[in-house]
């Protein structure tokens, strides 16, 4: 039980943050992009 | 809706359409506000094509050619004379411009929550005010009489530009006087009900009209800066007065003020509550002093967040306008100003954080967060010690052989923007994570989605901090500038996507929270005295602001269109202008513990004499 609930948590830590890394990631790709300044996929410049 | 046949029915619609008119009233002036910034309204009337077409015929005349002996002498400095009346009046007027801004708020929250302490201290600010905006006319006054006398070339090509304008400023005044009146006096008489409606309708007037004489005194102070509506070459005024008022740099000064007035007025009266709690003589007077003091606080803070973005927004705005004066402001003789700049608000987060740790002492569920405050501390300062590092050094010939250059080797680097913007970015995180905090200390959760919930505001935190760290050392240091500056509107977003989403997950996860109790007036005194440093703080770095602005001009009264060859055609030295700053300061703290007095004087009653027998 005690396992099962600790294992519950990792999984939900790993998704939280997951799903924020996405999300701050495309965050990124979009507003350096919006100026004109793209991005490639390893966040490096573009141009 | 029919009423029914019961008087009670009559008055609920009545109070339906008073509401009504109040949320039209306001949003119809939102509208005309937002219109009027964007110059919009002058394609639309016909007096706007009119007056160019008027003014085209009347204002050909270009800009005056002054030579030093036109300028009238008073036996001193008249930049001085004009400088103290000019930031005094400033001072004076972001204050009672940003009373009335939050103190309808506050009223409207005790309108909507049915609880009475909110209009009281609505009230109670309003008054302390009404002294100010006396102060505020008198020193208009002097500075009107100051730059006509002192500078009657300028002025008189200003007014010519500015035409009649400067009636409709004029005539403004007496709206806002009246409205203030209004508004302030008849507070007990529109209590309740629909009469409550229409008082803070009165207070969104109110608002409008002191907004309009902000947006119409930025125009003049922009255009010496960065003119428009004008032939550059001569000065003759080409353009409407939409076109004239509508300068590059009008709507980023419009912005910038608007929300520095409103952390300048609440560092203001956060001092008057600080010293009505330490001279309270009852524990309810205290805890009542002490709510006053919080909100003024959080009202300053909430205010100062988005301040540096504004800045940011203005400086970009002038660098886009003239490289040069940008280079002055910031890479030239004005630049040392900016670390005088990061002291300044170093010293303002870090009270206004030490006033939120103390706080926390309030309520005995603050003890589970009371061990993150040492961490959020070491931010603060790391990032404050980062941001006051300077990039060029004050050297003499040999102290630059013994270094090898003119910059730190090591801590060089710490003084261009990349490191500064990592700084800046981090302090607002850790000073909105000590409200966070705040805000959950008394409060237990209770949704079943908690974990969950603190999950990801946690992540939010750790990943919006990394971001900022990377954007910060690889765009700044190891790509071309382009891309370190387009870096910088990442780490914005980065921290206002921490405040937005931890403000909308925090009120979700608040739903039905057991609240745990909480003693107002349980604080230390001296928490109170971080309420004094705010606005002495804020009042100086006003001032230092406003020195930067005025010699960003250099030699001219208007940027490159008309000279300034009076005596004073040059930026005074750095420690000169410090002095006259703690001057007007010192000046402001006198006349506001008038104020303070004068507030307190309207409750004091004298006990009538006994009269004794036979007499």
């Amino acid at each position: 039980m005690m396992q099962r609930q600790k294992g519950n948590r990792l999984i939900m830590w790993i998704v939280a943050i997951g799903i924020t890394v996405v999300f701050f990631y495309g965050l990124n790709q979009f507003i350096m992009s919006a100026q004109g300044l793209p991005l490639n996929l390893d966040l490096t410049p573009a141009q | 809706m029919k009423p029914n046949h019961h008087p009670e029915g009559y008055a609920e619609i009545g109070q339906q359409w008073a509401r009504r008119a109040f949320n039209t009233m306001f949003w119809a002036m939102l509208m005309m506000l937002v219109l009027g910034m964007l110059g919009i309204a002058s394609e639309y009337t016909s007096m706007g094509s009119a007056w160019a077409a008027e003014e085209a015929v009347n204002l050909s005349a270009g800009a005056p050619e002054i030579q030093t002996v036109d300028y009238p002498k008073i036996g001193f400095s008249s930049r001085s004379v004009v400088w103290i009346a000019a930031q005094m009046h400033l001072f004076f007027a972001a204050f009672v411009l940003a009373v009335p801004l939050f103190v309808v708020v506050i009223e409207w929250i005790g309108v909507k929550s049915g609880d009475e302490r909110y209009d009281d201290m609505a009230h109670e600010f309003m008054k302390v005010s009404m002294t100010a905006y006396s102060i505020t006319a008198l020193f208009g006054g002097l500075l009107a009489f100051a730059l006509f006398l002192l500078y009657p070339h300028f002025m008189g090509y200003m007014t010519r530009v500015f035409d009649t304008q400067m009636l409709w400023y004029a005539l403004l005044f007496f709206a806002e006087s009246a409205i203030l009146y209004i508004y302030y006096y008849s507070w007990q008489a529109l209590r309740y009900g629909n009469r409550k409606w229409v008082h803070l309708s009165f207070g969104i007037g109110l608002n409008v009209v002191g907004t309009s004489l902000l947006f119409i005194a930025n125009a003049w102070a922009t255009f010496m800066m960065a003119p428009s509506g004008i032939d550059m070459a001569s000065g003759a005024v080409t353009g409407n007065i939409w076109e004239i008022m509508r300068g590059p740099l009008w709507n980023p000064v419009n912005l910038h003020r608007f929300i520095a007035n409103i952390a300048f007025g609440g560092a203001v009266v956060g001092a008057y509550a600080g010293y009505k709690l330490l001279s309270a003589k009852t524990l309810s007077e205290r805890a009542h002093y002490d709510w006053m003091g919080y909100t003024s606080n959080f009202i300053a803070v909430l205010a100062f967040l988005p301040l540096p973005f504004a800045g940011y927004w203005l400086m970009a705005e002038i660098y886009a306008y003239s490289q040069q004066m940008g280079i002055t402001a910031m890479g030239g003789i004005l630049a040392w100003l900016f670390i005088v700049q990061a002291v300044l608000i170093g010293t303002i987060l870090l009270a206004s954080n030490y006033y939120l740790w103390s706080g926390m002492s309030r309520t005995e569920g603050s003890l589970r967060y009371q061990w993150m405050i040492k961490y959020i501390a070491v931010v603060l300062v790391l990032g404050f010690l980062v941001w006051v590092t300077p990039h060029t050094l004050i050297l003499r010939a040999s102290e630059v052989a013994a270094l090898g250059g003119s910059h730190h080797h090591l801590l060089g680097p710490l003084g261009i923007m990349p490191a500064k913007n990592i700084a800046v970015n981090l302090m607002l995180i850790a000073t909105f994570l000590s409200f966070q905090l705040y805000r959950r200390s008394d409060k237990q959760v209770t949704v079943s989605w908690a974990a969950w919930g603190n999950a990801f505001i946690v992540a939010i935190y750790l990943i919006a901090i990394l971001n900022i760290i990377f954007a910060g050392i690889y765009y700044g240091y190891f790509t071309n500038t382009v891309y370190k500056v387009g870096s910088s509107v990442t780490q914005v977003v980065s921290t206002l996507v921490v405040i937005v989403a931890g403000v909308l997950i925090d009120s979700f996860m608040f739903k039905k929270a057991k609240i745990l109790p909480s003693v107002w007036g349980q604080v230390s005194n001296r928490s109170q005295y971080a309420l004094f440093a705010l606005p002495v703080a804020f009042t100086w770095l006003m001032a230092l602001m406003g020195y930067v602005r005025s010699s960003v001009r250099t030699h001219w009264h208007v940027y490159s269109v008309v000279k300034d060859n009076s005596v004073d055609n040059y930026i005074p030295a750095i420690g000169y202008a410090g002095n006259m700053m703690t001057i007007v300061t010192v000046l402001f703290l006198l006349c506001i513990l008038f104020i303070f007095w004068i507030a307190s004087l309207s409750n004091t009653k004298q006990i009538p004499p006994i009269k004794s027998e036979g007499h």
